[in-house]
Order: C-alpha cells, then structure tokens, then sequence
C-alpha cells in the first residue's frame, strides 16, 4: 500500500491535478456558501467537467468539491443566520449570535479551523478503517452483498422523517428505474417500442433531475416567504482575529476529537450523513459541557461541534463507499455514481485492484483539507459576498448546467430529456413527501442489487440460503431491525402530533 | 382526498399499467435459474404493497406526520410551473437552434420569469448574466473539455 500511495501522491502532486482540487474545493466552498444550493447540487454541476478527464484527475476534483462544500456552509450560516447546508443547521446557533456580537470574524475562523482538523480526523479513521473493512469483506459472496445492499435502502427508508413506507417506495422505484432496458441475459425490458429506453437511464440525469428540480423548485417556492421574512445581514467586512481563534481552539482540543469522530462514525453509516452528524455532535458537546445554557448564545464549544462533526463525515462516507461499494449520504451516492462512470466499480475488490485511486482519494483529501484552510484565510469576505447571490439567478444557471451537463454525458440529447422527465418526477414526489434519498440510492446501487442476487440464486437456486449463511442473515436481521425501529419511532412521534393535530383539527 | 391517497392511487396505476408490459419480458431459457421479469415484478410487487398500505394508512384517522415545510409543498406555483414549460421548450429547441442560441433564450426568459424583470436594473442584470454564462460555458466545454454541444 506504502508504494501505491507514493504513486498516488505523485500523479496528485502535479500542477494539473492541484490546480483541479484548488477549483474544486474553491467551487465547493462557494457552493456551500449559497442557501439553498447544498453540497450535493455542486458535485452535480460540476461532474460533467470530468468526462473527458482520467479517473484520478475526475475524482481529485470531486474530492475538492466535496471537501470545499462541507466547510463552506458556515459562510451564510454565520453571516446570513441560514445553513448553506442541511449539514451546517447547528452552526447558525451559536455562529450567527456571535457575528451578531460583532465577531462574525472570529465564527467564520473558528468554524473554518475545525472544518479543517475534522476533515484531518475523518481521513485518518478512513485511512486506518477502509482496508480493514475492505478486507473482511472479501469473504463476502453474492448472498451478503445482496442482503447488505437491502440493509442499506431500508436503513435510508426508515431515517426518512417518519416516512418508512414512502421510503421503501420510493428505494424500490429507485431500484425499478434500473430495469428499463437491455438485462445481462440481453432481454428487452420495459422499452415500450421506444427505441431509445433500450439502452436504459443513464444514472446521471436521472439523478440530477430528481434532486436538482426538487432543490431548486423548492427554493423558487421559499422564494416570497423569504423574501418577506428576511434576516439581517451581517456585514462583510471581516477581520479575523487568528490569536484569539488559537486560543479558543487550544481549549476546545477535546471538543474537536469527539465531534470529528462522531461525524467520521455517522459519515460512515449509510443513510445518516452530515445533517445527523451535525445535531449529534452538538448534542453531546452541549450535554458534556460545564455550562450548557450558553450553547446558542454565540460561543466557540458550539461552532466547534457543529462544524468538525459535519467536516469529519467526508472521510467517514468514503469509508463504505469504497470498503463495501454502499454510499454513506446523498453527496456520496452521487460520488459513487461518478466513479461507475468513470468504470470504476467501488467495493472490497478497489483496494486490491486500483490501489493507486484510493491512494489518489486519501491524498486528494488531504491535499483539499489545506487548500480548504488556504481559501477561506485568503477569499473569506468574498465568500461571504457571494453567499448573498439571488436564487433568481442561481437556478436558472444552475439548470442550464445541469442540461448541459446531461448532454455533454454521452452528447445525447435524449438525456436531457430524461433529466426533464426524471424532474418533473422528482418535483411531484417531493410534493407528496416522498423522501428522495432512497430513490437516488436505489438508482445507484439497482444494477448491483440484480447482478449480485441473481448471481447468487445461479449459485444455488434456493432462496433459502439467503437466510442460512451467517453474514447474509445478520444483514437481512439489521433490515428487519432497522424496519422495526422506523416503525416504533414513527409511532412515538405520531402519539406525541396526536394531541397537537386534534387541537388544530377542531373548527 | 388528501396528498397521500392522490400518491397512493398514482402509484398503483403505474406498477399495474408496468406489470401487465412485464409479460413481455421473454420468458427463461433453459440455462437461466429465473426469468429476466421477475426481479422487476418482485420491485412492482414492493411498490404495489407499500402504495396499498400508504393508500389504507389515508383512511385511518391518525394524526398525519409533518413533514418539513408540507404545507407549502401543496401550494400550486405558477413559476415552478413556467420553470418547467420554460425547460420543456429548451429541451425541444436545442437541436433546432444550436447551444448558443437557445440557452440564451433559455436564460434571458427564465430570470425574466424569476426577477420579475419591470426595472431597467433587472434588464440588465439579466442580460449581463446570460451573456456571460452562455458563451463561458460554451468555450469550457468545447475549447477546455474538448466536449461537443449542438
């Protein structure tokens, strides 16, 4: 691995690839910046200006985007009182009462060195971790990875706000949309005579037009109430006073160790992501502290929390990604959808086959950690000025983009026209409150999910087995499990509505 | 009715409109363990189920689970739907009027759309912002990134 990671070290180390980590983290924290645009909409965007790259060139961008976005939701967080992303919810809390004290300087410093020592942690525990795990799983053989995979969209459809059964709807639309098409024994499904579904959906459109519409739909709709309920801007002239931050973050060592493994652990579940790292952490960094009527008041311990734990997931969502082939969140489900199209399939075997490119992702992360630290010392203000950028004429570029985007994947334009279909789906679905992070998970890991059972069943015709190896069982267990719990807790939060729901139901 | 039984209804049309084209899935081979249909019916089969249970769990009087912001997700919107007209029409122009063309359209009358464009400032803005991202994204993706666009 020693030398696979020199070479890795070398083909990242050049002028080219430096500079697209430099772009990608700087595109990255910009994204992050703007309310409303989110981490996963800038991978998005910035995807297609891979394809005519190599895979590590491809993937040392994405790494800087993904890097960048997690760091950059502080900006507006701080400076506007909203979260640039779901991820960065608790940072307002005590970020933006402290730029509101007049020291958004010092928020935006804080916040941007424990992103940086968050990221460090999360890439240590992925380096340390990942091959481990990659290496237990080589034992696992088509009945596991099948059963893990059912584990996995289970786990996201009951994380889903109360919405197991449109979460296991929406995972097993997911999984159906990877039907349409030519099969592996080359029988037509679902085509319907029209010629150009033979060759299926590429994961890309699909993907971008069921959460690119929705986001941006759902941003042009928050676009009067915000309009009228506007916060108060905190001005972007900063000073950030680095002695100070020194000394807030040397007395918050602790504090950043355990939210950087809390986000790094959450990272690594599937399903979970940045949004449950952040309250988690901040949760507990309040509990544990001396004084936890001060947490929301504008003090450092909170800042710390919030952004080492969402930074940390970084590293953490790499680790099933390329230790199982099972994305951590949303962000990564796309990241491993890029690495499909770049032809490389994640999972236990990418250790020993492409040592090089996972060697090239620890490097990448480590590189774009600094460049992170160096963009937002140098280009903070201008990072605060862009966070004010109106949706007016971020979504239409935005969707200009993503057509551009769609097109430019096999210069079709029939994807685009799938990117269409697949938003205007997106966006009814959204209405409904059917939560779309299964469905974008079911897209990625559905050709995997079919291939892996029916190569099992080719193994061994009985579907009995599936239940009889120890692991395949233990995964189908968790499934049921995490059912189970989905179940009990959306029944828990409906006895708590009930009153509330019977109060407002009366004329 | 209520959003839900509206998603529930929907849903089971399409997995049975879906399941009745499943029959024409070639039937297995010999050397095949199971047909090419049925991991697609054993999916129609999952979402049939969970539509039926979401379209009984309509019925029954218990309090409904907020979602985040579901109230606001039920109002009709006019731009969201100009969005959608707007890129419907641009998917269907691209390959009559080339990128330059009708992604200029495209954006000029989406921030119209958006901005509410009354205000010579408005004009501007859009009009500047159009015609800086087109041709930039024109010449990334042809000159930088050696990709094709109509």
């Amino acid at each position: 691995m020693g030398e696979s990671l020199l070479q890795a070290l070398t083909q990242v180390g050049d002028l080219y690839t430096l500079s697209l980590i430099f772009a990608g983290v700087l595109f990255g924290i910009i994204g992050g910046s703007i309310p409303g645009f989110t981490v996963t909409m800038a991978i998005l965007v910035v995807f297609p200006f891979t394809f005519s790259m190599d895979p590590v060139s491809g993937i040392a961008l994405m790494v800087g985007v993904f890097v960048g976005g997690y760091s950059g939701g502080i900006v507006s967080g701080v400076m506007l009182g909203i979260p640039g992303t779901p991820s960065s919810i608790t940072t307002v809390y005590d970020g933006y009462p402290m730029a509101k004290k007049g020291e958004p300087g010092r928020a935006l410093g804080i916040g941007m060195f424990a992103s940086f020592f968050g990221t460090l942690i999360s890439i240590l525990m992925l380096v340390f971790f990942g091959p481990l795990i990659a290496k237990f799983s080589m034992n696992f053989r088509p009945w596991e990875i099948t059963a893990l995979i059912v584990f996995a969209l289970t786990l996201v459809a009951g994380l889903s706000n109360g919405a197991l059964l449109k979460g296991l709807m929406a995972a097993a639309i997911g999984l159906f949309i990877t039907t349409v098409g030519f099969d592996r024994n080359s029988n037509l499904r679902f085509d319907f005579g029209f010629e150009p579904l033979s060759d299926g959906f590429e994961i890309l459109p699909v993907m971008i037009g069921v959460f690119a519409f929705s986001q941006l739909m759902s941003n042009v709709q928050s676009l009067g109430s915000e309009q009228s309920g506007k916060k108060e801007g905190i001005s972007t002239s900063l000073k950030i006073p680095y002695r100070k931050i020194i000394i807030d973050l040397s007395r918050q060592k602790i504090n950043i160790i355990r939210s950087s493994i809390i986000g790094g652990l959450v990272g690594a579940l599937p399903g979970t992501g940045g949004t449950v790292a952040n309250f988690l952490s901040y949760d507990q960094a309040k509990k544990l502290s001396r004084d936890p009527s001060k947490y929301g008041t504008g003090i450092p311990d909170g800042i710390i929390a919030s952004e080492a734990s969402n930074s940390a997931v970084a590293g953490g969502a790499f680790i099933p990604t390329l230790a199982l082939g099972i994305p951590g969140d949303l962000p990564m489900a796309i990241m491993m959808g890029v690495l499909i199209l770049h032809g490389i399939t994640p999972g236990p075997l990418m250790f020993e086959q492409n040592p090089i490119l996972v060697g090239s992702i620890y490097a990448s992360l480590l590189i774009a950690a600094f460049v992170m630290v160096f963009c937002q010392i140098l280009l903070l203000r201008w990072f605060a000025k862009i966070s004010k950028v109106p949706q007016q004429i971020l979504v239409p570029s935005v969707l200009m983009l993503c057509a551009v985007g769609s097109f430019a994947l096999n210069n079709n334009l029939f994807d685009v026209w799938v990117l269409f279909i697949f938003g205007i789906l997106g966006y009814l679905l959204w209405k409904a409150a059917v939560p779309l992070t299964p469905l974008i998970l079911g897209v990625v890991l559905g050709n995997n999910l079919e291939t892996q059972m029916f190569r099992a069943l080719e193994l061994d015709p009985s579907w009995t087995t599936f239940f009889t190896r120890p692991f395949s069982a233990f995964f189908f267990a968790l499934a049921l499990i995490s059912v189970v719990f989905s179940i009990l807790q959306n029944r828990r939060i409906a006895h708590t509505l009930k009153p509330k729901a019977t109060i407002e139901a009366r004329p | 009715m209520n959003k839900d039984r509206y998603l529930a209804i929907a849903v089971l049309l399409m997995v049975v409109i879906l399941f009745i084209e499943s029959e024409n899935i070639p039937e297995k081979t010999s050397w095949q363990a199971y047909g090419s249909a049925l991991y697609p019916q054993i999916l129609l089969g999952i979402i049939g189920v969970t539509a039926t249970l979401v379209l009984l769990k309509s019925f029954i009087n218990i309090a409904p689970i907020e979602q985040d912001g579901s109230k606001k997700r039920l109002v009709f919107d006019w731009k969201v739907f100009g969005i959608f007209v707007i890129f419907g029409s641009y998917a269907a122009l691209l390959p009559i009027l080339g990128y330059l063309i009708s992604t200029m359209v495209f954006m000029v009358t989406m921030q119209g759309l958006l901005l509410e464009v009354n205000t010579p400032k408005k004009w501007v803005v859009n009009i500047l912002t159009s015609g800086i991202m087109v041709p930039l994204v024109y010449v990334i993706f042809k000159f930088g990134l050696n990709v094709w666009l109509p």
